[in-house]
């Protein structure tokens, strides 16, 4: 597929390139780009790839009926597709599946709140497994990573150790 | 089947916590001990990694976890749901492995329920509505069990201050180590404590506050550990320098130098045998290769956690009229009156005041037991007992991230904008409100659903009833009060609404007919079975069960040694 998120060039794609294209829509609502990173920017649309592919492969078709849903359900409220909407019309769509009142899919709310959890997991994971790109998503609330220990407290200051990532899985101990 | 080989003295089900005690000092004394671990022997870099997707986000997904599903529902006829429970943790070193590290001994009221608050007219005073629960004494107390704690707290050496904490018993010898260092959380929570009037304590830790070795006259040939490096990475992850408190590499290496300890993992135990005289004789397990075998040996000691010991009991039933509901099951008691806590929390967030939550180790916390137990006037109120409360110790953004307060939007800019400030600046309580022992919560057999050897499932039914309501209404009104005394700006109150730390369904009692094993662990009807675990336990306390289930192991050991004749 194309690939929508800058980057990994390796990766092969679970999705369709609409598919990509909604979900990358989706997880851009539920972590937006600001003055910071946006979540498909961070490599959450990439993280839930890999996981697709892998650990959470069971879930792949649950998410492609899930983003058909949400097309579906775009184009009926606002007569397109949900990668096509502003930002107000997309919200409600999302706010819609959140709160389960998608008629004709049942499983609305479930899917969305594994939508949210898996982008959040994108955000907030370690980098080895393909989100959290730059450790972006713990520059932003100030976590400094896999620290091998703290030699201060840092009571009531700001933690000033640079973020640490491990790199491959066998790093050393 | 393959035919047994030389008979063992002892064989253990499980090699965790309590196979992990009870395997050094049986060996050590010079009995032959055969120990059959259902998990593999972890290596440090699987499960040392500070990696909160494996670890946290995926930990339904570990093998450890995934290999023994139970099921579960809410009441009879009630849907039931498949669980990957990670409790009971399929690995050699067992749950010790990941837990937290809270060591707190039970209070000496703990064991004494019926006593203190039932027949002394404590519950009628509080208006507690006990219709469903049978709340019974342990059959033994606090002063029984209370040099076994100090065994366990010396030999893996756990942090604390001896003295502090008035609601604690008394105890003969102080903590081998000084508390943990204290983080932002905790100073701000021992304040607040202290403005309303409470006690607040260093909560006893199974982490090494220093580098340790026991002295004598304790076990020192455990190998010296270094010191927790307060990396946070603590609560469900192994320890990566080995500070936290583990069978794994203190007592399972010396037990293996002793060469009396024959270790197999891998190894899952399917049946418990009889013989017509109604003793054990061994067990029947699939080996590594999925193979059946036997391992016959003169005693036996199941320690393989709340679902599988019940499970096992059960499965091992023969056609004997005794054996017909199950081994050690005359009394009708096995898988009866399983217990968890609840889990309450108030959560406080600061807009001025950076508490950096995410270093460790979880139970570097304070703690008050100002509303634990029976320690405080129920008059009135509509329940018994309590909990304990604590900080928690959950740090990463992958255990955060769902910390938010409650007027807060969920996802989108206002979640973004709210977690870059906040998530620094969060903390909560931890509250372990009791559960009672209630007639429909229980443990038995799935008709339908097996496992990848073809056995039946384990199913938990389980609620909480009346009195946990009011109790867990109640704590989360005091935790709230506590959090508002820290001075935060936002405070809110929520918890997981899900059981957790389980307990019961084998449990000990001085009467047959209405418990499953004595004070020492041991069945009374197949005398050389010992059930040893948190599933003895005939009522709850508010504290984790670690050190109560390390104590009692090491309490059976010492009865088991002293049965010189059936090793004769």
């Amino acid at each position: 597929m194309k690939s929508n998120d800058k980057g990994d060039a390796r990766r092969t794609s679970v999705f369709t390139a609409n598919e990509a294209r909604t979900l990358a829509a989706v997880a851009d609502r539920i972590v937006p780009p600001t003055d910071t990173l946006g979540a498909v920017e961070m490599g959450a649309v990439n993280y839930i790839e890999l996981a697709l592919a892998g650990d959470y492969a069971e879930l792949l078709r649950d998410y492609r009926k899930g983003l058909r849903a949400i097309d579906k359900h775009a184009r009926g409220k606002f007569g397109a597709k949900f990668a096509k909407l502003g930002d107000t019309e997309k919200d409600a769509v999302l706010l819609d599946f959140e709160a389960g009142q998608v008629p004709g899919f049942k499983p609305a709310a479930n899917f969305f709140e594994t939508v949210r959890c898996h982008v959040l997991e994108g955000v907030f994971g370690e980098p080895q497994y393909g989100g959290n790109r730059g450790m972006a998503g713990w520059r932003l609330v100030g976590f400094p990573g896999q620290q091998l220990g703290y030699p201060d407290a840092y009571i009531n200051k700001r933690v000033d150790l640079s973020p640490v990532a491990a790199g491959l899985p066998q790093e050393e101990e | 089947m393959t035919a047994g080989g030389p008979i063992a003295d002892v064989c253990l089900v499980g090699v965790g916590a309590i196979g992990g005690i009870l395997a050094k000092e049986l060996a050590s004394a010079g009995l032959k001990v055969v120990g059959l671990e259902r998990g593999p022997a972890p290596r440090r870099e699987d499960y040392a990694p500070r990696d909160s997707i494996k670890f946290i986000a995926r930990a339904d997904r570990l093998d450890w976890v995934r290999h023994e599903p139970t099921t579960t529902r809410i009441r009879s006829g009630g849907k039931t749901e498949l669980r990957y429970r990670t409790s009971p943790l399929n690995v050699l070193g067992g749950a010790l492995l990941h837990w937290t590290g809270q060591a707190s001994r039970y209070m000496p009221g703990d064991f004494k329920v019926y006593t203190n608050e039932i027949a002394s007219g404590v519950a009628e005073r509080a208006g507690a509505d006990l219709r469903g629960y049978d709340v019974v004494d342990w059959p033994l107390g606090y002063d029984a069990l209370e040099p076994y704690y100090e065994k366990f707290e010396w030999e893996f050496g756990v942090s604390g201050r001896a003295g502090v904490n008035p609601f604690a018993g008394p105890r003969k010898r102080g903590y081998p180590l000084p508390p943990l260092r204290r983080s932002a959380k905790m100073e701000i929570f021992a304040e607040a404590c202290r403005k309303l009037g409470y006690h607040p304590y260093d909560t006893p830790a199974g982490i090494l506050s220093e580098p340790y070795r026991p002295p004598a006259p304790f076990d020192s040939r455990i190998a010296e550990r270094p010191a927790c490096v307060y990396c946070g990475h603590c609560n469900f992850y192994g320890c990566h320098v080995h500070a936290k408190a583990t069978t794994l590499y203190t007592t399972i290496p010396v037990a293996l130098e002793t060469g009396n300890f024959d270790l197999r993992t891998n190894c899952k135990v399917c049946r418990i045998n009889v013989d017509d005289a109604g003793r054990t004789t061994g067990v029947a397990y699939f080996d590594a290769d999925g193979r059946i075998q036997e391992q016959r040996a003169r005693v036996v000691i199941l320690g393989a956690f709340v679902f599988e010991n019940v499970r096992l009991l059960l499965l091992s039933k023969t056609d004997a009229p005794r054996f017909a509901k199950g081994l050690a099951n005359s009394s009708g008691l096995v898988g009866k009156y399983i217990l968890a806590h609840g889990d309450v929390r108030a959560y406080a967030a600061f807009d001025d005041y950076i508490v950096n939550g995410f270093i460790g180790p979880g139970s570097a916390a304070i703690r008050v037991d100002d509303f634990n137990g029976n320690n405080f006037d129920h008059a009135g109120l509509g329940f018994i007992r309590g909990g304990t409360i604590g900080t928690s110790g959950d740090g990463t953004p992958m255990t955060r991230m769902d910390v938010i307060a409650p007027e807060v939007r969920r996802w989108g800019r206002e979640y973004k904008d709210y977690v870059a400030r906040y998530y620094t600046r969060t903390f909560d309580l931890n509250m372990q409100p009791e559960t009672l022992p209630h007639k429909a919560n229980r443990v038995d057999l799935d008709p339908k659903r097996r496992d990848a050897w073809g056995l039946p499932l384990p199913r938990a039914t389980f609620d909480f009833h009346q009195n946990e309501h009011r109790l867990q209404a109640f704590m989360a009104q005091v935790g709230e009060k506590l959090m508002r005394a820290t001075g935060a700006n936002r405070v809110w109150t929520g918890g997981k609404e899900r059981p957790n730390r389980w307990a019961g369904g084998t449990r000990m009692g001085a009467d047959p007919r209405r418990s499953v094993v004595n004070e020492f662990c041991q069945s009374h009807d197949v005398p050389n079975l010992f059930i040893v675990g948190s599933s003895v336990f005939p009522t709850l306390a508010g504290y984790p069960p670690t050190a109560t289930i390390a104590a009692l192991s090491y309490r059976a050991a010492e009865y088991i040694l002293r049965q010189k004749e059936w090793f004769a």
